[in-house]
């Protein structure tokens, strides 16, 4: 069911064009990898905060508060731009055991979001105060930090799977054969 | 001769010995340039007047400055091991010249114009136009960097 989906996500018109077109994929890519700088830096640079080992100089809620709208802001568009190059090549995808990799460590992530945002980086201002700070925020931004960082290492395996040519499509198989 | 030669430099490459190694180089680069681009961007959104507002531009700047620094050394360490790896290929390859020559305008420009622009507090369109321009320069790098594989 999940293969007969992708096949048929792949074929719309949208993600046609994207995979159909030599320069429309780099683009996207790249855009992708521009978005992700950006958020990864922000997400480096918060949890770092919360471990104390950057910006020590700088209040706690300085750096969590300021980076939260634009985290969201580029997470969206990591997002968008990643669903409009896994969608245009979403049969090939269903086969990539790192793609499954990917999303279950983003899976991860979102538990991770409902165990520690309300308490820890919705507080961060009651952190400003702390002389050491506590474990439970230790361990959410080294969580953190484990596994976006193991989230952009599985997303550049992505690239290194040979897709199975003999199962895809004959219309997907020549672009590998171009 | 030099065909011997070739053959002797390919067989030699302790770079090419493991598979592993050109993709952990790849993440290497990926995590440096999150921390030098991404450190960076905080100082032009903030010259931009769009985040980090509660401090000065030269404060952001301030701050990141180390992080900027560490990202560059990642990036700085790794690409040229990538290079390293198939320099033939890099050579010749226009995206990658190109992503050498926007390399290296970004890094004078981050070091002069873009620095003096963020510690001097500088505001109204001179800040948001060097910012701008970063950004640019630095989103461009990560094009020449995709292109490699594209061109």
């Amino acid at each position: 069911m999940l293969l007969s989906f992708a096949q048929w996500v792949q074929a719309t018109g949208l993600f046609s064009a994207v995979r159909m077109s030599w320069y429309v994929y780099p683009v996207i890519l790249s855009l992708h990898l521009v978005a992700i700088s950006i958020f990864g830096g922000m997400v480096l640079m918060t949890n770092l905060r919360l471990l104390g080992l950057a910006l020590k100089d700088r209040l706690v809620s300085d750096v969590v508060d300021q980076l939260r709208i634009p985290k969201r802001i580029f997470f969206v568009l990591v997002a968008l731009f990643g669903i409009l190059l896994a969608g245009s090549k979403a049969e090939e995808y269903y086969y990539n055991y790192f793609f499954w990799i990917k999303m279950s460590l983003l899976a991860l992530l979102a538990v991770h979001a409902l165990v520690f945002r309300a308490g820890v980086y919705d507080k961060a201002a009651e952190l400003n105060q702390v002389k050491k700070m506590p474990g439970r925020v230790k361990l959410a931004a080294a969580l953190s930090l484990l596994l976006w960082t193991c989230v952009a290492c599985a997303g550049r395996g992505i690239g290194y799977v040979e897709p199975p040519l003999e199962k895809l499509h004959a219309e997907i198989r020549t672009i590998f054969l171009r | 001769m030099q065909q011997s030669d070739d053959v002797l430099i390919e067989l030699s490459n302790p770079l090419n010995e493991s598979a592993l190694t050109f993709p952990v180089l790849e993440c290497i680069h990926i995590l440096g340039f999150a921390f030098s681009i991404g450190t960076i961007a905080m100082v032009d959104f903030r010259l931009l007047d769009v985040w980090m507002v509660r401090q000065t531009p030269s404060q952001v700047a301030r701050d990141m400055a180390p992080w900027t620094i560490f990202g560059l050394a990642m990036m700085l360490l790794s690409g040229p091991m990538l290079f390293l790896s198939d320099p033939d290929m890099y050579y010749l390859n226009h995206s990658f010249q190109m992503k050498m020559v926007l390399l290296l305008l970004g890094l004078v420009f981050n070091y002069t114009i873009h620095r003096k622009a963020a510690l001097n507090d500088a505001s109204g369109a001179r800040a948001k136009v060097v910012a701008a321009v970063s950004l640019v320069l630095w989103a461009g790098v990560i094009f020449g960097g995709i292109f490699i594989a594209f061109v």
